[in-house]
């Protein structure tokens, strides 16, 4: 197929699936508390509503880093749809991408001069210390695999079995990731309903349904990197299943806990991450 | 027509042009890479920008002032 | 010659003398990252903080003077270029430059505000990133007396892993540490983002993330499990 219309493609699948699978959560969320909740589709129509919304750049912001970077967002999850799904390159890469997430996370919060987005800035580098050592999972992987390519992965995977059975404790690690990147998560700190928005509280109108296509297509990259790194080769429909059981899962989870207070979610992630990684590392030489 | 509206049609028209020379001409895979990562995000933000609402002007200068505080 | 590390086939090494870059997709994405966001920063207003006033319902606009804008963003883009220096060199010594270079950078860039409790956290993080200084360069120093090279294309094609070489990529990684502020040592670096000026900070923060991601690529290059 054209190279280019299989990156076409497989941005669009990413945005769209993880639009509805987003949608799908807030509903299941809705049910457990007990009400009607939105409509599936309320977060696909939620991010192109806001592409004609009226929309204003405030007079504080740093311009065009402002703008540059919602764009910065955009353009690493596209290197991640190229890098996973497309050319299954480099794990490595993927965890690049992430912490160059958090960074974007970290300068949407403090470009605008809202004291919002300001504290949500300060606790992205705080959420950075916490989740950069639970993508150290990618070292256990490494260790059990020896690569760090996604197709080597996958086939290792069809030879040995799944990941997840012979590393368990480095799924549940990247299970907690994902968790953290969910919304409503218990320790989503950047945006915590306490500071408005976090920091896309001054991103409104046409820039927040920009990083709401962003978020969507995150949302699809994570669930595909769990799937594929640690159920190894799966057909389409698998695929599917596995991102709508692990929405799920996450939606009953969020359903049921409140946000905790930053310093809390930050211990609690970084004991996650110890033990994940000193457990691995200890059945690994049994 | 501001300069904002300006240089998002030319963007918009340039990265839509890039786009679909590396659908019709199918360069060698780097170039496709490049054009992939930078015009993708460029054309939905320039087709944004382009197509976005304007309040009034009166009411424009306050919400650019005070956006977290008003309205 | 087909040269592959940690499974992804290398793209291209540009030899400059002793120096060698080499470039992976993974490196080389992480070098353009770096470049981009610096070029942002160089051409960026800063921004205007708000603050609440205190005992009444108005509220003050905190802007950088024009003076202390220029100095920053001078020494911002100097912490950009290291580290998109850091992310393709592959010189396992070049790297510990790098890093010490963007320590003293990331100091450099909060040390002009007026804000005493911001310089309080920029000196105590000076002192962890000085301290650390010590232990980034014996651990280079013990890989090069373990293995005889500090190139890491070199020690890419060793086949061991000596006791000794884990000692110094241990040490190695507690002088990252220190030396970007990770882990055990963010909470004073976390207080340094509260000053205004954002687009510079960006940086500081970009420099330690990807070094960290960068220091465990080259770790996991000198520690073969296998």
């Amino acid at each position: 197929m054209n190279l280019m219309l299989n990156i076409l493609l497989n941005v669009f699948i990413a945005f769209f699936i993880g639009s509805i699978l987003i949608g799908l959560q807030r509903k299941i969320m809705a049910r457990i508390q007990g009400r009607p909740g939105p409509p599936v589709i309320q977060h696909l129509l939620h991010t192109l509503k806001f592409f004609i919304k009226e929309s204003a750049f405030p007079k504080t912001a740093a311009m065009p880093f402002y703008v540059a970077i919602t764009a910065m967002l955009f353009v690493i999850w596209v290197a991640a749809v190229i890098d996973g799904p497309v050319t299954e390159g480099s794990l490595l890469l993927i965890f690049a991408i992430y912490t160059i997430q958090k960074i974007g996370e970290h300068n949407a919060g403090s470009s605008s001069g809202s004291p919002y987005g300001k504290m949500s800035c300060v606790r992205a580098v705080y959420s950075a210390a916490a989740e950069v050592p639970l993508f150290a999972v990618l070292i256990i992987i490494y260790l059990k695999a020896g690569t760090m390519n996604i197709s080597s992965i996958i086939n290792y995977q069809s030879i040995h079995g799944p990941l997840l059975f012979t590393i368990p404790l480095a799924a549940i690690m990247f299970f907690v990731l994902i968790l953290s990147k969910s919304q409503y998560s218990p320790f989503a700190i950047t945006k915590g309903k306490d500071i408005v928005s976090g920091y896309e509280t001054e991103h409104f109108g046409l820039l927040r349904g920009y990083l709401m296509i962003s978020e969507s297509i995150a949302w699809y990259m994570l669930l595909w990197v769990f799937l594929t790194v640690f159920l190894g080769p799966l057909s389409l429909p698998a695929y599917l299943i596995g991102m709508v059981v692990l929405s799920a899962i996450v939606a009953f989870i969020n359903a049921v806990t409140p946000i905790l207070n930053p310093n809390h979610s930050v211990m609690m992630q970084v004991s996650f991450a110890f033990i994940g990684i000193a457990g691995s590392i200890v059945l690994l030489m049994i | 027509m501001d300069k904002l509206k300006i240089i998002s049609w030319v963007l918009f028209i340039v990265s839509i042009g890039s786009i679909l020379f590396a659908l019709i001409f199918n360069p060698a895979s780097w170039i496709v890479y490049t054009i992939a990562l930078v015009s993708i995000p460029v054309s939905v933000l320039s087709f944004g920008i382009v197509g976005m609402a304007k309040g009034n002007k009166d009411d424009e200068e306050g919400k650019r002032r005070e956006p977290f505080i008003g309205y | 010659m087909v040269v592959s590390i940690l499974g992804s086939q290398i793209i291209g090494i540009i030899p400059l003398g002793d120096i060698v870059f080499y470039m992976t997709s993974f490196n080389l994405f992480m070098f353009a990252a770096a470049l981009v966001f610096t070029f942002i920063i160089a051409i960026s207003k800063t921004e205007t903080q708000i603050e609440a006033e205190f005992g009444s319902l108005g509220d003050r606009e905190i802007k950088v003077a024009k003076k202390e804008f220029k100095f920053r963003r001078f020494l911002a883009i100097i912490c950009g270029l290291a580290t998109a220096g850091a992310m393709v060199t592959g010189d396992l010594f070049d790297f510990t430059l790098f890093v010490c270079l963007i320590g003293i950078v990331n100091i450099g860039i909060v040390g002009a505000v007026k804000q005493v409790d911001v310089l309080d956290s920029a000196f105590q993080y000076g002192l962890i990133a000085m301290i650390a200084s010590t232990p980034l360069f014996v651990g280079a120093s013990l890989i090069l007396a373990a293995t005889g090279t500090i190139s890491i294309l070199a020690i890419n094609s060793l086949t061991y892993t000596t006791p000794m070489m884990l000692f110094g990529s241990i040490l190695l990684f507690l002088g990252v540490a220190g030396e970007t502020g990770v882990a055990p040592f963010f909470a004073t670096k976390a207080e340094m983002f509260r000053t205004p000026g954002s687009p510079f900070l960006l940086i500081i923060h970009l420099s330690s993330l990807l070094i960290i991601v960068r220091v465990i690529e080259i770790l996991l290059i000198i520690n073969k499990p296998f």
